[in-house]
């Protein structure tokens, strides 16, 4: 396997490289002005630690994948065309007003609280760009209203006047029956064909979304169609800067799905989140190959902490409405959590109860925590990560940013010390006590929410700020050993190498398995199979169309269900993927009824409220070779205790004076070293922390386990 | 004789009172009661003792998550649209009943009055030997006489034990929508009693052992129309509350008794000092606001709310005397206890949003109301629509507030005038196209219009009066759901709006039909149409006022099948002006209408409300008219009329200096027809209410209450009330009917 992936994020383009059985990692700050400036130069560091050159590299390798925040920032800083709506009659606010709750999407609760300070944020689709068709369809498919399409044309034509640079269609359940809506994009290529200039594009809702719900997938199409150039142009001058270095073969784009796809399969919406949950799949896959069972993926960085589930036994868990920057969607995306906790989130003092809140506010990179001395004041968590001892002032991210512990120290003593009444050490262990406990909080939330225990799940800690607070969150959380990964550096990038070329197709149905009116059972299969097989043939056309050949082609069915009128639609993976007998649709029932009582409760099930399956999603995939994680258990036969490089003072969480600890190069990370907390181990991209009553031991593949020795 | 009773005697007499109690109602005691009350002993020795605020915002930290964790599942589980879109609360209680800390996104108010029925378990079922209190133990309520908003809420309420002792109370509640009143949907505006009202539950044990019991579970589902609805989310709010229960059970475990108990204390007693602190920040002295409902739902009458706030020091008192008096026969009085938890949702919403959402926010605040009133309602009265006056104390606050806070160095939000506050949603019931009879309201009574702010517009439909983050839903999911068609799915209402320098947020126009349902009606539970409910502040307008409008004796889908260009627009203002069905009924009425049936493909429209405006028309940026013509907000003519405006209508281009003249102009014709206030008081003011007017509440004088008997107008000393009675209004329209008969047949000569 010869690999190349690449994880351009916000601040750093991560690549990481399998060659062959070696592995190799790249880190170079991401050039917002052109992508590929970045990449090529992550790329040159990691193809420096294999020894071979670039083009050499590229034209051997057999794919090259990317996870891009390119659509992320794009949609933060609102690049993108102008945008006409065209949408049924009746429901020409539906956009603006945003089912209401669109001003507090995607804000911190407390922002989310101020109401009389609530501000939507600027459309991406203006009021008077937005007109209604007469047509409409109902529930079930039928048509009340046909679609007049002279009306049709008349709309078209006044957004075309008004500047429109895309167009998107939404008409109610076009899910269910998109006549409509095709109809119009073929009025649409009479009125404005493609080879003429000034051609726009024309997004259909039903093709990008394939649910009910007409806010969420309005939202969808609408951010499609807003990426589409950016990321069109964004990708493309990648795929351009890797054919003039020698590679010839598709480039691979990763999804926010869990899979990936060929450009020419990619909706820009897809792409959005990739980075992180690129990271998850990375974790499912270290998982199974190593043997971990049930995992929660944490990556810590300088803003946020991102939080990810996988459990054994295949259970997904997906966002069906994730909240892309403030406006809810309709993708299934790998469910993602983030709080706001990262090394840049300020601490402030809460007069009402007298103690610390941290963040969600952040300094963010720019100016950044007080120790940054770009003129940030505020204390922030990596302050108090300085004062402890905790960081190298002088290599702190590599070297590339000079820390100032003067300056953290006083922003800490000035801003909260009168009204602590501590110094700024013990104020230094309150926000990292605080930090700590919020984002084990969050973990815990995540888990239990979805009937889980901590107990029975191994922490990953990656990110830029995960080892440096992992022994503090596995404290606060009750759990005894966190696993920094192996890459945990370049982590997400690995995991875009590992994800498989997958497609997803949803269908909105109404199919009721057990009726509670009339106490029957589904008979009629054949929709019920007809659907997945037209789910199936679409996902198998997708992955043919990247050159895939059919019979490798494998499918994954999942089942929204649930019991009467509930809004929840528990996802069911099942094997059942043909209905052909009374006791299928029993077993299929009872998959459900399992599924739900772990999540809420045994006992919690109403199956005599009657059962339902409200979409019916197929995962289409192909299985590729991936990285291949080794067990990560610590060689005991070589068991080492290396001397530390040097000694610093710092001070710890439950302990009154300062501790005199070891710090150690990145050399201490290999198989078998064993460290004994207090310690540090200092590499080029993070700092392992070792608590005191905690150990570190090295790992194959330079993985490293943080291990409880002491309560 | 004239005996002393010896303390023996009255020892024994007390017991035999106490033990010979004929009914255990609503407890005053309780239900006027909304401070936190005292520490406990245990309270007291833990307190003593200390506890680090740090350790104590730990656990709070971890409470909240829980918390949280129990609202999620309730709104993920939930089979009632107000669970899916967002009407229900999970909630904490020290071991007296006190409510410490809800759930970060619930409904405030449902919490802020479940600590009622909580206190009335423990006052009386504790120590009764044929109920008593258990581990395992949980307790069902829905009648708001006890506690609670309206009777569709329906909580379920469990002690927490540890180790054999009850350390604290826990809660979810959820608006359940049906509840087998007199109109389906649980908020029977029809209702003359509180025994139209459906079922009312006073608190009583229905899980034992953690477990429904199934007789009792039988006895409620045999008591309302939709039986299936009734056990899923009794299940719902049970396993929420054990999964709280679990949660709260391992922070004890970790911190220990003392911990938690000294946590939700502390709580409470931070925010009340809190409060306190921010009642001192605001200057001495009293403001007032006075509002107005206009209808009983059944027929128009106005009734008076007003509102005097004094501050002094750390006290503020809140001044509710010379309201209008309580109805014997209609739904929209509430009681005390339920006015109560809606002023700590307003105070929350619109001043301080940033406080944590407890009862210690109000406790500090003194409220003074006249027993009997609309707002302190008592005895048998009905109150299935008391969201009228609790809408009301929403968005009291926002006027006498923001004349406090105005000047102050630190406000804790913005400016703000009143959100929209009437309940503008369809209630409905009948058989839905899967053959089930179900009865409830739609999500569209979360999308109310928000008054403008001190330096921006309101938005659109933003939020509730009751919550934030609330959900309007998708129209696609609920007609899966419902044979409710919408013709007109929340579309901004153009030219409806609160005007100022700042406008207020738009609402949104309904039209909804019905199709596939063999029996189906509405019914709509709004004030409004007679006169403006968000009032605006510091010269801004207040919103308009809105009608239902109905289309029948048509099916719309025959017309949109057959004639499909007869109808151009799904616009009620075009709809009802241009009439385009012909042989169809159009009619136009108040939005106070009880349940009646809607034939396949009729229309009935209404209309989500516009927030109140802010500051001076005459200042509004002409730029700012210019972008409301361009999103056709409102038409040239209030451009023009209203805003004063001179500009291009092709191009939207604004002629700055004609713009500017045209100003001066209509403010030098303002202060013409301005007069000095004493003299335009001895024109203005009156003694009385005009004679025509059905007014009820005081006029000048708080201690006089105006109030209808019989038709006639009667006066009552305020603090002696006695309920209104109305007649039924058909009677009403029979007497009018056969008045005109009889004139009729006089004039034609003819005889009975």
């Amino acid at each position: 396997m010869k690999r190349v992936s690449v994880d351009i994020g916000g601040t750093f383009t991560d690549c990481f490289v399998a060659w062959n059985e070696q592995y190799a990692e790249g880190k170079a700050l991401t050039t917002h002005q052109n992508l590929a400036l970045g990449f090529n130069e992550a790329l040159a560091d990691a193809c420096g630690q294999l020894q071979l050159e670039i083009p050499l590299l590229l034209s051997q390798a057999d794919s090259v994948r990317y996870a891009t925040t390119l659509g992320t920032n794009a949609l933060i800083e609102r690049k993108g065309p102008r945008i006409g709506a065209l949408v049924t009659a009746g429901f020409k606010s539906t956009i603006p007003i945003s089912r209401a709750r669109g001003y507090g999407e995607g804000l911190p609760e407390i922002e989310q609280m101020d109401i009389p300070n609530a501000r939507r944020p600027d459309p991406l689709v203006p009021i008077p760009m937005i007109r209604e068709v007469r047509e409409r369809v109902d529930y079930l498919g039928n048509v009340l209203l046909k679609l007049d399409e002279e009306d049709f044309r008349i709309r078209l034509r006044e957004l075309v006047d008004r500047g429109a640079e895309a167009l998107v269609v939404v008409f109610t359940n076009s899910v269910v029956n998109p006549l409509h809506e095709l109809r119009a994009r073929e009025i649409f290529l009479q009125e404005c064909p493609g080879h003429l200039l000034g051609a726009v594009p024309m997004l259909l809702s039903h093709q990008v979304a394939g649910r009910k719900g007409e806010y969420a997938r309005s939202t969808s199409v609408i951010i499609d169609a807003f990426l589409h150039q950016t990321m069109y142009y964004g990708l493309g001058t990648l795929e351009l800067n890797l054919r003039s270095q020698g590679y010839t073969k598709p480039m691979l784009v990763s999804h926010n799905s869990g899979g990936m796809a060929q450009l020419n399969s990619t909706d820009a919406l897809q792409t959005l989140h990739s980075g992180p949950v690129s990271g998850i799949a990375a974790s499912e896959q270290l998982a199974r190959q190593s043997e971990l069972g049930n995992v929660v993926a944490t990556d810590m960085g300088g803003t946020s902490f991102d939080i990810g589930l996988v459990v054994e036994g295949g259970v997904k868990f997906y966002d069906f409405n994730p909240v892309i920057d403030r406006w809810l969607v309709c993708v299934p995306m790998v469910h993602l959590v983030t709080l706001g906790a990262g090394g840049g989130s300020i601490a402030r003092f809460e007069r009402m109860f007298g103690t610390l809140e941290i963040g969600p506010q952040s300094a963010g990179s720019d100016p950044g925590p007080a120790c940054y001395d770009r003129g940030g004041l505020e204390p922030t968590v990596t302050d108090a990560d300085l004062v402890l001892g905790y960081l190298d002032p002088e290599n702190y991210a590599n070297g590339r940013i000079p820390l100032n512990p003067r300056r953290s120290k006083r922003a800490i003593a000035e801003r909260l010390g009168p009204h602590l009444n501590m110094d700024a050490i013990e104020i230094a262990k309150l926000i990292r006590r605080t930090v700590d406990s919020n984002m084990a909080n969050g973990i815990s939330t995540e888990l239990r929410t979805r009937g889980y225990d901590p107990k029975n799940f191994t922490i990953l800690a990656y990110g830029g700020n995960g080892p440096l607070h992992a022994c503090g969150i596995a404290n606060a959380l009750g759990v005894q050993a966190v696993l920094a990964p192996p890459f945990s550096s370049t982590f997400s990038a690995c995991g875009a190498g590992n994800v498989n070329q997958m497609h997803i197709h949803e269908l909105s149905t109404w199919t009721t398995l057990f009726h509670a009116g009339t106490r029957s059972f589904l008979s009629d299969y054949q929709g019920f199979n007809a659907a997945v097989e037209e789910l199936e043939r679409r996902g198998r056309d997708d992955l043919m169309r990247q050159g895939v050949a059919a019979k490798e082609v494998r499918y994954r069915l999942e089942l929204d269900m649930r019991y009467g009128n509930q809004r929840v639609e528990t996802a069911v993976v099942t094997d059942i993927s043909r209905l052909g007998s009374q006791a299928d649709v029993l077993r299929l029932i009872q998959q459900f009824h399992r599924r739900y009582g772990q999540r809420f409760g045994e006992g919690s099930q109403s199956p005599e409220a009657g059962i339902r399956i409200n979409t019916i999603r197929v995962c289409s995939f192909v299985e590729q070779p991936t990285v291949q994680f080794t067990r990560l258990v610590p060689s005991k036969c070589k068991e080492v205790k290396p001397k530390p490089r040097l000694y610093r003072e710092c001070h710890f969480v439950g302990e009154d004076g300062p501790e005199w600890t070891g710090v150690f190069d990145h050399e201490a990370l290999e198989d078998g070293v064993v460290i004994a907390g207090p310690a540090m181990v200092t590499t080029r991209a993070t700092t392992y922390l070792v608590e005191p009553g905690w150990s570190l031991r090295g790992a194959p593949q330079g993985a490293a386990w943080f291990t409880r020795e002491r309560m | 004789m004239n005996q002393e009773t010896l303390p023996d005697e009255q020892a024994l007499l007390d017991r035999f009172l106490a033990d010979n109690r004929l009914f255990l109602g609503p407890d005053p005691e309780i239900m006027r009661d909304h401070r936190v009350g005292p520490r406990s002993d245990l309270e007291q020795t833990i307190l003593e003792k200390g506890l680090s605020p740090h350790e104590v915002h730990h656990v709070r930290g971890l409470l909240n998550a829980a918390l949280s964790e129990a609202f999620t599942m309730c709104n993920q589980m939930g089979a009632a649209p107000g669970a899916k879109w967002g009407d229900l609360v999970s909630g904490i209680y020290t071991a007296r009943g006190d409510l410490a800390m809800i759930a970060p996104h619930g409904i405030i108010a449902f919490a802020a009055c479940c600590f009622y029925p909580i206190k009335f378990i423990i006052k009386n079922w504790i120590s009764d030997p044929t109920v008593g209190v258990r581990d395992g133990d949980g307790f069902i309520h829905n009648d708001a006489r006890y506690g609670g908003i309206h009777n569709t809420d329906q909580s379920m309420m469990m002690p927490l034990f540890y180790h054999g002792e009850l350390v604290c109370w826990l809660s979810t509640t959820i608006h359940e929508g049906e509840n087998g009143a007199c109109e389906p949907g649980g908020m029977p505006a029809a209702a003359e009693s509180k025994y139209d009202e459906g079922i009312k539950m006073s608190p009583f044990r229905i899980v034992e052992n953690f477990q429904l019991r199934r007789d009792l579970v039988t006895f409620l589902q045999n008591s309302v129309r939709d039986p299936k609805l009734q056990l899923e989310d009794m299940k719902v709010k049970l396993h929420a509350v054990l999964r709280l229960r679990e949660r709260v059970i391992s922070i004890l475990d970790r911190f220990g008794r003392d911990v938690l108990v000294g946590t939700l204390r502390t709580h409470l007693e931070d925010v009340e000092a809190e409060v306190r602190r921010r009642i001192r920040e605001l200057p001495d002295g009293t403001t007032r606001v006075i509002q107005f409902m206009d209808s009983s739902l059944r027929e128009n009458v106005m009734q008076k709310i007003s509102l005097a706030i004094t501050v002094v020091g750390d006290r503020m008192i809140m001044d509710f005397r010379g309201s209008a008096p309580q109805f014997t026969n209609r739904a929209v009085n509430t009681n005390i206890a339920s006015f109560k938890a809606a002023l700590c949702t307003g105070l929350l919403q619109n001043i301080w949003p940033d406080l944590p959402h407890t009862m210690a926010v109000l406790s500090p605040i003194e409220i003074v109301t006249d027993r009997n009133s609309v707002i302190d309602a008592e005895g048998e009265m009905p109150q299935a629509m008391s969201l009228m006056p609790l809408f009301k104390a929403c968005v009291v606050w926002t006027i006498p507030m923001n004349k406090l806070n105005f000047s102050l160095p630190q406000r804790y939000s913005a400016t703000i005038a009143s959100q929209y506050d009437q309940a503008a949603t369809f209630i409905y019931g009948g058989l839905t196209q899967h053959g089930d009879v179900t009865g409830n309201f739609c999500g569209d009574i979360n999308g109310n219009g928000q008054g403008a702010r001190s330096n921006a517009d309101g938005e659109h439909s933003v939020s509730p009066v009751f919550g934030f983050m609330c959900d309007t839903g998708e129209h696609e999911i609920n007609e899966e759901d419902t044979p409710i068609i919408r013709l007109g799915a929340q579309r901004l209402a153009r030219d409806r709006i609160g005007w100022g320098k700042y406008r207020g947020g738009l609402g949104y126009e309904q039209i909804a039909t019905v199709r596939g349902s063999a029996m189906w009606g509405f019914m709509t539970g709004c004030e409004g149409s007679k006169f403006p409910s968000a009032q605006g502040l510091f010269a801004g307008y207040s919103c308009p006022s809105y009608q239902l409008c109905k289309i029948k004796g048509v099916n719309i889908f025959d017309v949109l099948r057959d004639t499909p260009q007869a109808i151009q627009e799904f616009d009620i203002v075009r709809l009802m002006n241009e009439r385009p069905v012909s042989g169809a009924r159009y009619s136009s009425v108040d939005m106070g209408m009880t349940f009646e049936i809607c034939n396949e493909g009729e229309l009935y429209m209404i209309c989500q409300g516009s927030g109140g405006g802010y500051g001076d028309v005459l200042e509004r940026d002409p730029a700012l008219v210019m972008k409301d013509l361009a999103e056709d907000l409102m038409s040239h003519e209030i451009a023009r009329n209203i805003y004063k405006v001179v500009y291009d209508e092709e191009t939207l281009i604004v002629d700055e200096e004609a713009t500017r003249k045209c100003r001066e102009d209509y403010r030098r014709e303002r202060t013409r027809r301005g007069r000095p206030f004493n003299e335009f008081c001895q024109d203005w003011v009156r003694t009385e209410p005009p004679a025509g007017l059905p007014y009820i509440g005081s006029w000048s004088d708080p201690a006089i209450i105006y109030a209808m008997s019989g038709g006639q107008r009667v006066t009552m000393k305020a603090d002696q009330l006695h309920g209104v009675f109305m007649p039924n209004p058909k009677d009403v329209r029979i007497a009018e009917l056969e008045l005109q008969l009889a004139q009729l047949q006089r004039s034609t000569g003819g005889g009975e």
